[in-house]
Formats: structure tokens, C-alpha cells, sequence
């Protein structure tokens, strides 16, 4: 900035106008809108359960001697408090909270309304039909403790 | 010079769960976020990956934030931060796609990040004080401002205007931004009136 010690001239202002515009134009919309998404962490009271296990990028499990299990996939979610721990069956998701306590499971799709269910005295559940698209998945149990996962695609 | 009122605001009524709030935060400081990245020279996808980092992190640390002035300092921090984190990440386990150490993007310096800082602050002003303008006054300098920029007489044309009056009027509109608070807040002398300045911010004292 050169011009510091006097005022903009006319010329001066429209062409920083034109610079800030042209800088806001450079972001790609989607960009400014995920950020808006974002939003949606805001007051959640769950904590953040993060993927800790995927079995699709374990490359130990090929070697392991349970071949026929291969063809389920498995997944863990861990947060502070709470482990999710999920296994893709043939027609349904099956579920288990960890430490095994009663919850109520409520199943998020991204482009489609909310499903909820209740695990049985030691945690586990089962979802039927297999969520098609997006979801996440949140967990309050009994004892008053919550956990989200993050997006889940399978 | 980085306290415009409007952010302290904007960031109180984030706090109490405004998405509108949250809306006009993210798209006042997504070109900075981005612009950061860039001069990191990420990808696409690695400067999404640090978008959605950044912002859930405010989201989650935005109550916790003790100066909401020092926001965009702390956007530019974290957006530093994530960048060379996904850069790291890439040289430990991807060597074979990065270029050679020579041609590595270099690291931009913190003096840069304090540049992108500010000229992020001034534009986000601009952009508020053209925003509060009248709409003929809006109307008017988005045609000024196209390119090819249009004869007086087309200006006239479109906007139903004398073309006796749109210079006038093009001086009105610009004094007004001059005068926009926003400006002023983040601009202090520099933009308003002819007002001296005793120390040149910047060029003189490096």
C-alpha cells in the first residue's frame, strides 16, 4: 500500500472494490458452503467418535486364517467415553456400544430422515434395511453419555 | 488495525447458536482461508480437507475464543497449521507423487500470513460497506467495475440515468463507501478524508 498517508481518491476505492470482489469470486462455492455445513457440530452434546477401525483398509485380515469372514465389513468408532463398534451383515448393520450398557441409537442419513432404535441390556442393535446413502450415527446411552460418528458410507 | 465491531458482534451471536451468524462469518473469511492455501500450492481436495478442519475446529473453539477481534488471526494460524500438516502428511507417505525438495511450494512466512491477514480484513470491508450501499449506487459501480467497462451512454441506457449525472453520482457513491464505518474501522486514516498520518504503517518502519 503505498497511498498510506492521505485518503483514497475515487479511483483508489474502486479499485480495492474490485480487487475484494474478485477475491471473494475466487473461492469455489462449495467451499463457502461446506464451511456453512460445519455448523451443524455446533451444540451437539456428543462427543466426536472418530473411525479407529476399518477393516476394508486392513491388509493383515487377508492374511488371516478367518477367510470366510472377509466378507464382512467391520467398524469401530471411538470417542473419550464410548466405543461403536459395527459389522456389515448380509441384509443388516449390527451394532454393539462398548462398555456394553443400554442406548438409544439413532441412525442420521445424510438425505433422508432420522431412524431410531433402542440396543438391547448389553449395547447391541441392529439395523435393517442397511442405510443405502450417507449417515452417521449417534449414540446417548442411559447413563447420559453421547457420541457421534463422523459420515459413514458403506 | 483489525477490530471492526461487526465481527465482535457476528461472533457473540455465534456463540448463542445463530447459524445466520455463522453463515456471514464463513463467507466474510472464506477467501482468506483460501487464499492461505493457495500460497501453500495444496490441491483441490487437500484445500477442502483443510477447509472442513478449520471450520470445525472454530465451530468447536469459537466460545473459547477470548479476543473475537483476534478471530482472523486465529483463522490464518489454523489454516497455516493444517496446511503444513497435509503437507507432511504427503511427504511421509507419498513420496513418489511430490516433487523434488527444490521444488517444493516453500513455506510462506509468517509475515505473509500476516499480509494475507490484512488485506483479507480490508477486502471483507470493502465487500460489507458496498453491501450496505443503495442499490442504484451498487448497480452503478458493479458496471463501472465490468470489464470491458461500458461507455457512459450504455451506463445511461441501462440504468435509466442522465449521463450528465453518473459522474457525480459515481463521486456520491464512492464517498459513501469512504465514509462506511467498516471501512473506517479497518482502515482507520487510510481510506477516509485527507487526514495525515503520522506513521506510515508498513513500507517505512521495515
Amino acid at each position: 500500500m503505498s497511498k498510506v498517508s492521505r485518503g483514497w481518491d475515487d479511483e483508489e476505492v474502486l479499485a480495492a472494490l474490485q480487487q475484494a470482489l474478485r477475491a471473494q469470486r475466487a473461492v469455489p462455492p462449495e467451499f463457502i458452503e461446506a464451511g456453512k455445513n460445519a455448523f451443524a457440530w455446533h451444540n451437539i452434546d456428543a462427543e466426536l467418535a472418530q473411525l479407529t477401525y476399518d477393516s476394508t483398509l486392513d491388509s493383515s485380515l487377508e492374511l488371516s486364517l478367518r477367510a470366510e469372514a472377509a466378507s464382512i465389513r467391520a467398524l469401530t468408532f471411538t470417542s473419550a467415553h464410548l466405543t461403536i463398534e459395527l459389522e456389515v451383515g448380509q441384509d443388516s448393520l449390527l451394532g454393539q456400544i462398548i462398555p456394553a450398557q443400554p442406548a438409544t441409537i439413532r441412525i442420521q442419513p445424510r438425505e433422508d430422515a432420522e431412524r431410531v432404535l433402542a440396543t438391547d441390556e448389553i449395547g447391541c442393535f441392529s439395523v435393517q434395511p442397511i442405510p443405502s446413502g450417507q449417515f452417521r450415527i449417534h449414540c446417548h446411552t442411559a447413563a447420559g453419555v453421547s457420541a457421534l460418528t463422523g459420515w459413514i458410507t458403506l | 488495525m483489525r477490530d471492526d465491531p461487526s465481527v465482535i458482534a457476528l461472533v457473540a451471536r455465534v456463540g448463542d447458536g445463530d447459524q445466520e451468524a455463522w453463515n456471514e462469518l464463513v463467507e466474510r473469511y472464506a477467501p482468506l482461508v483460501w487464499s492461505i492455501c493457495v500460497r501453500y500450492g495444496l490441491s483441490r481436495q487437500d484445500i477442502d480437507d483443510v477447509g472442513q478442519s478449520v471450520w470445525l475446529l472454530l465451530v468447536e473453539q469459537i466460545g473459547k475464543l477470548r479476543e473475537p477481534a483476534a478471530l482472523p488471526g486465529w483463522l490464518a494460524t489454523t489454516t497455516r497449521r493444517e496446511c503444513l500438516r497435509i503437507l507432511r502428511a504427503g511427504r511421509r507417505y507419498d513420496h513418489e507423487g511430490l516433487p523434488p525438495d527444490d521444488q517444493m511450494p516453500p513455506d510462506p512466512s509468517a509475515t505473509m500470513i500476516e499480509q494475507e491477514i490484512i488485506v483479507a480484513e480490508r477486502n471483507a470491508a470493502l465487500r460489507t460497506a458496498f453491501a450496505e450501499l443503495p442499490q442504484p449506487c451498487r448497480e452503478l459501480l458493479a458496471m463501472l467495475m465490468s470489464d470491458p467497462s461500458p461507455a457512459y451512454a450504455e451506463i445511461s441506457a441501462r440504468l435509466g440515468m442522465a449521463v450528465g449525472s453518473i459522474g457525480p453520482t459515481r463521486a456520491r457513491c464512492l464517498e459513501r463507501m469512504r465514509r462506511s464505518p467498516h471501512l473506517v474501522a479497518v482502515l482507520g486514516d487510510q481510506a477516509g478524508g485527507d487526514i495525515e498520518v503520522k506513521e506510515p504503517r508498513g513500507e517505512q518502519g521495515e
